[in-house]
């Protein structure tokens, strides 16, 4: 009996043993119900401190009451520091718990005021000026008590965000020391890019630091000098780079200032809870005085946020009332339409991107602008949109999307070829009409003996769409060739990177653009404009056949730079005509969309940057009724 | 004994340094690099020289080889490039116990069902039970999860709504020694039952077919027809003579299982939306997060060391023939 009993003990030994023993190096256990105090110890620029830390779970915090929504971020945000951002998480996140000079305009996404009262600039748009409210004060959540503290000076007295507290931020931002991605965003500023890119160790680093062209006039006026004349500025004001940011807390918790607890903010809310990978939740700032009025007329008070990757997870806890708002995804689409409840919370709403496919312009045969153009008219844009993508994306004429600034999307006469005739397009067929007589012309009737390398990254989305497109093609033109080829995210974008060697790029690649700031500068120029931008498509003022056009592209965003509302719209539109019917650097294809589902109880915005939670309004009793 | 013990722990010092040398020689063989890009974008020279230097990448690499070793032996497992305000430490000690948890549920499921289900199956060689727990098993092998988990969470989470969908029942502010998980939450148990299931059943499957095949082999032995021969009840025959023997091999595959399945599967945690571990594997070599790649594969080395040490030491509880010494 003895050894019988050993042998199952000794199953059991395995698996405890291996669980104690490979035990990570131990946290505290949490006490249910009493604060407790949590000695941590961490490395701040290799000197050891001993933080204290208060945990506390709040057993008294949960009996009262709050309008809560349930949402999911839809990943980790990588960051909550508004000078690191770069994505739409970590946007979303900085959104809610801070306040910019600026916002955007849910509709007509322009600048609006918000930290900043008004603003003006010198005749040249060279010199911005911004007032700024003076009562919004910092604040700083303590988990200990679960209540949100004002930050006190000296005196004891309200520390309001002022002018020093935003040329911070903007001047952290562009400090090479910080190491931000975004920093480039800034080098419209005078001296942002000579700080950006100095050696923090040269002698004259503080002097560069110093110059940047960012200053307080006086506590509450704050004033840009700008290296280029940039009338989209005001919008550039409204991305996270720009904010204001507390220089104390930075300086005294490093890296992770960002953490619930050290934190100081002066937005709508405050996040009270970062569980890292799985929940970030966010409370009212009720020390935040714009609450009620027009600008945030939000009853929401608390915002528990999960963070669900896949779309089919987030949908399933939608479908079970854990979520009020939630993407759809694809295979979804069509049951969702279908049902009679599901498709009364059904939302297509436009986002600020543009999917597209880029020419290669030094390789042949996209060398030919007459290929190119046959190629981007033998896309059925319509076709994919209803047939294959589904999601209510609209056909694309330019690369611009519509939601900016100077963009002719839509505009008949920016590539008519490209719209369907319910557009006011030419439609489909007379496309590929005009397609075939280009490769006639160009030494390839009806496709014979064009080889056509298309590549994009590794994903099923892209891929139905690139077979879609080979189909389109070899209809349109039955004896030409399209290989298609997939790489790794990363590896593609070396691939198609200006720099690679030409043999490994394809003729066509596929990619997005979202916008930074819903502004024409921010596409045309910032991605194209051969000076400025990437320029992937490899396109060239000395091009045999479009170099003159290239010329005047690229004089034709630096105009818009500086030009009056109305001009900059002409401009912007004959850049349009240029990039996408003349030279044909790329295809534009459609412009995105997010297809999502929210609860009758919720009254949401779907901004196609920001994510405007003070805006939205739900039905606190509506939705537990709905729970129960 | 101890000896033994004592020279497979030195031993394991090199194979770690190899794991950590060719991880990090692989990690940046891959084209791109961290910093090329953000989203879309490819970034300016300058702002990848600014975060070149500030993670230290613009050392030759043997000069970050030896640093990054440096910083590991103080168990500093270096910042990540994704999440900029964490360390891999943090990350690790974040989503490591959920994985954990969720995998020593499943392998215990596993063994549950397996091992019944095997000796059934030898027991009724070419019965019907046999055929049936085969057909089980191999349904079991042949179901991915990537399927099994989402029919569960249709069928279990919405059409009966038994359970929840998605999520952990708990996190890491809440478990004990940062790895045990509350065990009297309920929360914690309903959440655990979908995902438990998912990856349990495909091991149990696993588990099944080996513990048959190897008890259909024991039961011819000699040693079983004599116990047979001295009057011995079936059952006893079974469980106290053949069973020992018949689970070596068991055990043998439960030492690099228990090291794949603690450390998380990608595709699990993606479908129930756990902050696990397996997750990290995947997306840190997507986003070229070196320290995150190294310190992920370091613990799974760690994992499958201890894993096969305790496989080989419970050789000797189960075979007295075995010895180490």
């Amino acid at each position: 009996m003895r050894t019988h009993y050993r042998t199952y003990l000794v199953m059991a030994v395995l698996v405890v043993a291996a669980l104690v023993l490979t035990a990570c190096p131990a946290q505290q256990p949490a006490a249910p119900a009493e604060p407790q105090v949590v000695e941590v110890t961490r490395i701040v620029e290799g000197t050891p401190e001993v933080v204290v830390v208060t945990a506390t779970p709040e057993p008294g915090m949960m009996e009262e009451e709050k309008v809560t929504v349930n949402y999911n971020w839809g990943t980790e945000p990588p960051t909550a520091d508004p000078a690191l951002a770069t994505d739409t998480t970590s946007s979303a996140l900085i959104g809610s718990i801070f306040m910019g000079l600026t916002d955007l305009d849910d509709e007509t996404q322009e600048a609006v005021p918000a930290l900043a009262t008004s603003w003006e600039s010198n005749e040249d748009k060279t010199v911005w000026t911004f007032k700024l409210r003076d009562d919004i004060p910092w604040v700083v959540y303590n988990p200990a008590t679960g209540e949100t503290e004002v930050v006190t000076d000296d005196e004891g007295n309200p520390r309001m965000v002022n002018a020093h507290d935003v040329v911070y931020g903007v001047k952290r931002t562009l400090d090479p020391n910080t190491a931000s991605d975004y920093a480039y965003i800034l080098y419209y500023i005078a001296g942002g890019e000579e700080l950006n890119n100095a050696d923090p160790a040269a002698e004259n680093f503080q002097e560069l630091y110093d110059a940047t062209g960012v200053e307080a006039l006086d506590d509450y006026t704050v004033q840009f000098t700008l290296k280029v004349p940039a009338s989209f500025f005001p919008q550039i004001a409204s991305m996270s780079q720009t904010f204001p940011m507390p220089q104390w807390v930075i300086e005294e918790k490093g890296d992770r200032w960002i953490e619930p607890g050290f934190i100081a903010t002066n937005g709508p809310y405050v996040m009270t809870e970062w569980i890292h990978g799985d929940h970030l939740t966010l409370e009212k700032n009720e020390n935040w005085p714009l609450w009620g009025t027009d600008y945030a007329p939000s009853n929401i008070e608390r915002l528990e946020g999960v963070m669900i990757e896949e779309v089919s997870t987030a949908f399933a806890l939608y479908e079970s009332n854990e979520l009020d708002t939630s993407g759809v995804p694809l295979e979804q689409i069509d049951r969702v339409k279908a049902d009679p409840v599901l498709s009364q919370e059904f939302v297509n709403a436009p986002i600020n991107c543009t999917y597209y496919y880029g020419f290669i312009m030094e390789k042949a045969p996209t060398n030919d602008v007459r290929v190119r153009k046959a190629l981007s008219a033998g896309i059925d844009r319509k076709t994919l949109v209803e047939q294959v993508t589904k999601g209510g994306q609209i056909p694309a004429n330019t690369f611009t999307n519509p939601l900016n600034f100077g963009s002719p999307a839509g505009d008949p006469e920016v590539a008519p070829w490209a719209l369907p005739e319910d557009m006011g397009g030419t439609g489909y067929a007379a496309a590929v009409e005009m397609g075939k007589g280009l490769l006639e012309e160009a030494g390839f009737p009806n496709g014979s003996g064009l080889d056509v390398l298309l590549m994009h990254n590794v994903s099923e989305g892209h891929a139905r769409i690139a077979q879609a497109v080979q189909a389109m093609w070899q209809s349109a033109y039955p004896e030409m060739n399209v290989t298609i080829e997939t790489q790794e995210w990363r590896v593609y974008l070396k691939t198609i990177d200006k720099d690679s060697p030409l043999e490994d790029q394809p003729n066509v690649f596929r990619l997005g653009w979202c916008a930074d700031y819903p502004h024409a500068n921010n596409w045309v120029h910032e991605v194209f404009n051969t000076n400025a931008g990437a320029n992937r498509v490899r396109m060239s003022e000395d091009d045999p056949q479009v170099g003159e056009l290239v010329k005047e592209f690229n004089e034709t965003t630096v105009k818009a730079q500086v030009a009056s509302e109305e001009d900059a719209k002409a401009l912007y539109k004959r850049a349009e005509q240029l990039l996408v019917d003349e030279i044909v650097a790329i295809a534009p294809i459609y412009y995105y969309t997010t297809v999502n589902v929210t609860k009758p109880w919720l009254q949401r915005t779907y901004d196609p940057i920001k994510l405007h939670l003070y805006k939205w309004q739900l039905d606190w009793e509506a939705k537990k009724a709905a729970m129960q | 004994m101890t000896q033994y013990i004592i020279r497979r722990i030195f031993w394991a010092i090199p194979v770690l340094f190899m794991v950590i040398l060719v991880t990090f020689v692989m990690a940046r063989a891959l084209p791109g690099g961290p910093f090329d890009f953000a989203g879309d974008r490819s970034l300016p020279e300058s702002v990848r020289k600014n975060l070149a230097r500030k993670y230290n990448l613009d050392d030759p690499l043997a000069v970050q080889f030896a640093k990054y070793m440096a910083d590991v032996l103080r168990g500093d497992l270096g910042p990540s490039f994704r999440s900029r305000s964490q360390t891999v430490n943090d990350i690790l000690a974040q989503s490591f116990p959920i994985s954990f948890q969720l995998g020593i549920l499943s392998i215990i499921l596993g063994l549950l069902i397996g091992i019944p289900a095997g000796v059934v199956a030898a027991i009724n060689h070419n019965g019907f039970l046999d055929y049936f727990s085969s057909f089980i098993a191999i349904l079991g092998v042949s179901i991915p999860n990537i399927v099994l988990g989402p029919f569960l969470i249709w069928l279990v989470g919405l059409k009966l709504g038994w359970l929840p969908v998605a999520r952990w029942g708990a996190d890491y502010t809440e478990f004990y020694f940062g790895i045990i998980p509350p065990l009297t939450s309920v929360d914690f148990w309903t959440h655990a039952i979908l995902p438990t299931i998912t990856i349990g059943t495909g091991l149990s499957a696993g588990i099944a077919r080996l513990t048959r095949a190897s008890l259909l082999q024991v039961i011819r032995e000699d040693y079983i027809r004599t116990a047979r021969a001295k009057g011995l009840p079936s059952w006893a025959v079974i469980f106290i003579h053949a069973l020992k023997n018949a689970l070596i091999p068991v055990v043998t595959i439960l030492g690099p299982m228990f090291a794949a399945v603690v450390t998380g599967s990608f595709v699990v945690e993606q479908i129930f939306g756990l902050p696990g571990m397996g997750r990290h594997f995947v997306q840190s070599v997507t986003n070229r997060d070196y320290p995150v790649v190294l310190g992920a594969s370091l613990v799974y080395a760690v994992l499958l060391v201890l894993a096969n040490l305790f496989v080989d030491i419970a050789y000797a509880f189960l075979d007295p023939r075995i010895r180490y010494d």
